[in-house]
């Protein structure tokens, strides 16, 4: 799991990590049933203090995203919990107001908009990502 | 659970130049305890009267339950301390000092002083003259912690290491100092290079500490408000403001109770913008925040000029 930390940032340490572990879960990076670094060596690698760590972790299995099963360490939740899905689709949302906002400033028009992100969508790299997105869902849901 | 450091009310002047001025913090037990502020603001003189080393004026200080003017040697048997810029004997080599320091402590396990030395990579045969800066903070740790010290004391250990050298020092201070449940109180003029390792800050300024708790509390209280010079003077009496500048007829105000701000601002209906403030900026609010007070008219044209200047 590579995990980076912006020091000095004025997003917290604890968002900053627990925004990337969200994100690699939710694009599949961190599969469902996947087994995290501990605390401690998580602490360690990111030279960040193990408390940190530890209220990421236990945020994230409140939300239903991380399963903390004692004496075996912590994993992705087998299914993560629709609530924490619904939290990033809502963060999702703010991201692309954002967006939209800064291509308005730029002059961009809603239909140049749409174009932009339909270009991204059809670049190869996102394309590829699609399919394995898909892929993993056929292999978790084969019927 | 005791606290492992208290100061309550300490005051010290060295003739007529008051340094600490009713100065009170607690460290807890276990804690990662980061003590802030600006170059001269007292960090070193904190220290040295926690150490016992120097006497206060006035006031209470307890170092594991004991008084430091009272019993300074039983304080400094349970601590282990790393001076700012510690100066050692360069001409012997890792392993003459470490065989030098170990008789002056009852607890010393030249077993874990070894261990230490491997992990840290040092090299033992070689003149402390010749370690590079970075070896040289981290033969004082092997100095600091092999009589297993119940409390860490770290002068701006941080100061002259370079960025991975910091990370690296950060790592050694997590794994061999909180994984162990040691108190540590750190010192350092940077908070965004203690914010990964710090359980609280405290922000020393003015002889006394203005601010103690976590980082995420500190951001979470102060915030930057921009809004206009009328809108500010409806509300200005219940902020807490640390840092206040005016433009044109816009201010742009720092306080440390962000929370109440934007309820009340929310309550009146007055436009506003929050600005998130990272920690640098936050650590400067509190140790040269001014409160301009310009008035809320235009600016005059003698300001303009000012600005032009």
């Amino acid at each position: 799991m590579f995990l980076r930390i912006e020091k000095g940032s004025a997003v917290p340490i604890s968002r900053q990590l627990a925004a990337q572990i969200e994100a690699l879960v939710s694009a599949g990076n961190l599969a469902p049933g996947a087994k995290l670094p501990s605390v401690r060596e998580l602490a360690r690698q990111l030279a960040v203090n193990q408390n940190t760590v530890l209220r990421v972790y236990e945020r994230l299995a409140r939300e239903g995203l991380l399963d903390m099963r004692q004496g075996q360490g912590t994993f992705v939740a087998a299914r993560p919990k629709g609530a924490a899905l619904k939290g990033r689709r809502a963060k999702l949302a703010e991201e692309l107001r954002q967006i939209a906002r800064q291509g308005m400033a730029l002059g961009l028009s809603p239909d140049e908009l749409h174009e932009l992100l339909s270009e991204v969508l059809a670049e190869p790299a996102t394309q590829n990502h699609i399919a394995q997105i898909a892929a993993q869902q056929v292999a978790e849901n084969p019927s | 659970m005791s606290a492992a450091i208290e100061m309550h009310a300490v005051d010290k002047a060295f003739r007529r130049q008051r340094v600490l001025a009713d100065m009170s913090l607690k460290v807890e037990q276990g804690q990662t305890f980061a003590f802030l502020g600006r170059n001269g603001a007292g960090k070193t003189t904190t220290i040295r009267m926690l150490l016992g080393l120097l006497q206060r004026d006035a006031g209470a200080i307890s170092v594991l339950g004991i008084d430091p003017a009272e019993d300074p040697l039983a304080i400094r048997a349970r601590t282990g301390y790393l001076a700012e810029d510690q100066e050692m004997y360069g001409w012997m080599r890792v392993d003459e000092i470490i065989r030098f320091v170990a008789p002056f402590y009852g607890t010393w396990d030249h077993d874990l002083a070894l261990k230490y030395v491997r992990e840290f990579e040092l090299p033992l045969a070689q003149k402390i003259k010749t370690l590079s800066k970075g070896q040289t903070v981290r033969l004082g740790l092997v100095l600091a912690l092999a009589h297993r010290p119940e409390l860490v004391i770290l002068d701006d250990p941080a100061l002259g290491l370079d960025p991975v050298m910091r990370r690296q020092f950060n790592r050694d201070l997590i794994t061999h100092l909180q994984g162990e449940g040691r108190t540590v109180f750190y010192s350092s003029h940077l908070l965004y290079e203690v914010e990964p390792v710090a359980d609280v800050v405290a922000i020393l300024d003015g002889g006394r500490v203005v601010r103690q708790t976590d980082t995420e509390t500190l951001r979470r209280d102060v915030k930057q408000f921009v809004l206009s010079s009328s809108a500010l003077a409806a509300v200005r009496d219940d902020l807490a403001m640390l840092d206040l500048q005016h433009a044109n007829d816009e201010a742009a105000v720092t306080v440390e109770n962000a929370g109440a701000a934007t309820a009340l601002l929310g309550r009146e209906g007055l436009e506003h913008r929050v600005v998130d403030l990272n920690l640098d900026e936050i650590f400067a609010a509190y140790v040269s925040g001014t409160i301009d007070q310009a008035s809320a008219a235009p600016p005059s044209l003698a300001a303009v000029g000012e600005e032009e200047g």
